[in-house]
């Protein structure tokens, strides 16, 4: 696979999962770009000894872990929230509803509910994230459970 | 009320932008100079003071055994600092990618904690190490002074070096020290989530 087809490909997945973590699309935009940077420069080296979507998510978790650095520095709270409530990205309000509610859950649970939601089978989720697959079917569940409850709020 | 909402349905509505290509390979250029650029300047720096310091020794050939002391403090002092910089290194850019995010941040954690050695216990071992060579080498190109000239001498070099030791060093360490303790408490956090 060339990295022009990775990029195409694999794009659109990474970006949502860095939408996910952060909720903010230039945000998402540059963890992701800095994910590809990360993926040019080691796609030589890859090994193919997971698959490369695995791998590539693997980066993308690890960007979005690092991110928190440059990101606490500033809380997004510290911000006036209307500047956040104007930047509206998608008309569809259940989508964003559903990208708020996940940015929300504590950093670990964002990363999972974003790689179960990009279809990753739970077995790799628990490699990229580093826990045993049980405990992520479990966890899996449970932010599922909250989701769809904030969401029933949410729809009342 | 719906108990079983479709997520995913929603999950993928997301617009995204997809940049160019040739946007993205440009930054990532860039990117790859900076990085070298910064690691070539601070081996740099220090090995080109350590080689000039060398040069001295051999070119004048100072008499006082103090003068050889305090020239081979400041090399020690130096050569230490940037051998445990350079620990630091596949830590900042090694190939840490392939890590579950747990191993990830158990290496964060610990180039943290290396960090903050490096700022302080380092940094203060340094300090004393580079002053007193400074100290020892100057001794014999100030006793052939008048006197006022070599309690002016110094006087200055002293002056500095306190300059530096207590007010931009604590400076420093105290705002790089707050930002490493907030990161340090994140990543706990973070790693207690991935416990639970």
């Amino acid at each position: 696979m060339t990295f022009e087809e990775i990029h195409n490909e694999y794009w659109p997945k990474v970006y949502r999962q860095c939408m996910g973590y952060m909720n903010d699309p230039d945000v998402a935009k540059d963890i992701a770009q800095e994910t590809f940077i990360k993926v040019w420069q080691q796609l030589p080296k890859f090994r193919e000894e997971s698959s490369i979507g695995t791998w590539i998510f693997r980066i993308a978790v690890n960007s979005c872990l690092r991110q928190i650095r440059k990101d606490k520095k500033m809380p997004k709270s510290e911000f006036p929230r209307e500047i956040f409530e104007e930047t509206e990205f998608n008309s569809e309000p259940q989508v964003q509803f559903l990208y708020k509610c996940i940015s929300q859950l504590p950093e670990i649970e964002r990363i999972i509910i974003s790689l179960e939601l990009e279809e990753l089978k739970q077995r790799e989720i628990a490699k990229i994230v580093g826990l045993s697959e049980t405990n992520v079917r479990v966890r899996i569940h449970r932010i599922k459970e909250k989701l769809t409850k904030k969401f029933q709020q949410y729809e009342r | 009320m719906k108990d079983n909402i479709d997520f995913k349905q929603y999950w993928n509505k997301q617009k995204i932008e997809t940049p160019a290509l040739d946007e993205l390979i440009k930054k990532a250029n860039q990117f790859k100079t900076k990085t070298r650029f910064k690691l070539i300047v601070a081996n740099f720096v220090l090995l080109a003071t350590c080689m000039i310091i060398s040069f001295v020794w051999f070119y004048y050939q100072p008499t006082f055994l103090s003068t050889k002391i305090g020239i081979l403090l400041c090399i020690i002092a130096m050569i230490v600092y940037l051998a445990f910089h350079n620990t630091l290194r596949p830590f900042l850019f090694g190939n840490q990618l392939e890590l579950d995010a747990k191993a990830q941040l158990k290496q964060l954690l610990i180039l943290k904690e290396k960090q903050r050695f490096q700022q302080t216990t380092l940094l203060n071992g340094y300090f004393i190490l580079l002053s007193l060579g400074l100290g020892l080498y100057m001794y014999e190109y100030v006793v052939r002074m008048t006197l006022p000239w070599a309690i002016f001498t110094y006087g200055i070099v002293l002056f500095w070096i306190a300059i530096n030791a207590f007010y931009f060093r604590p400076k420093t360490i105290k705002k790089q020290q707050a930002q490493l303790d907030k990161l340090i408490a994140q990543l706990k956090d973070l790693n207690e989530q991935l416990a639970v």
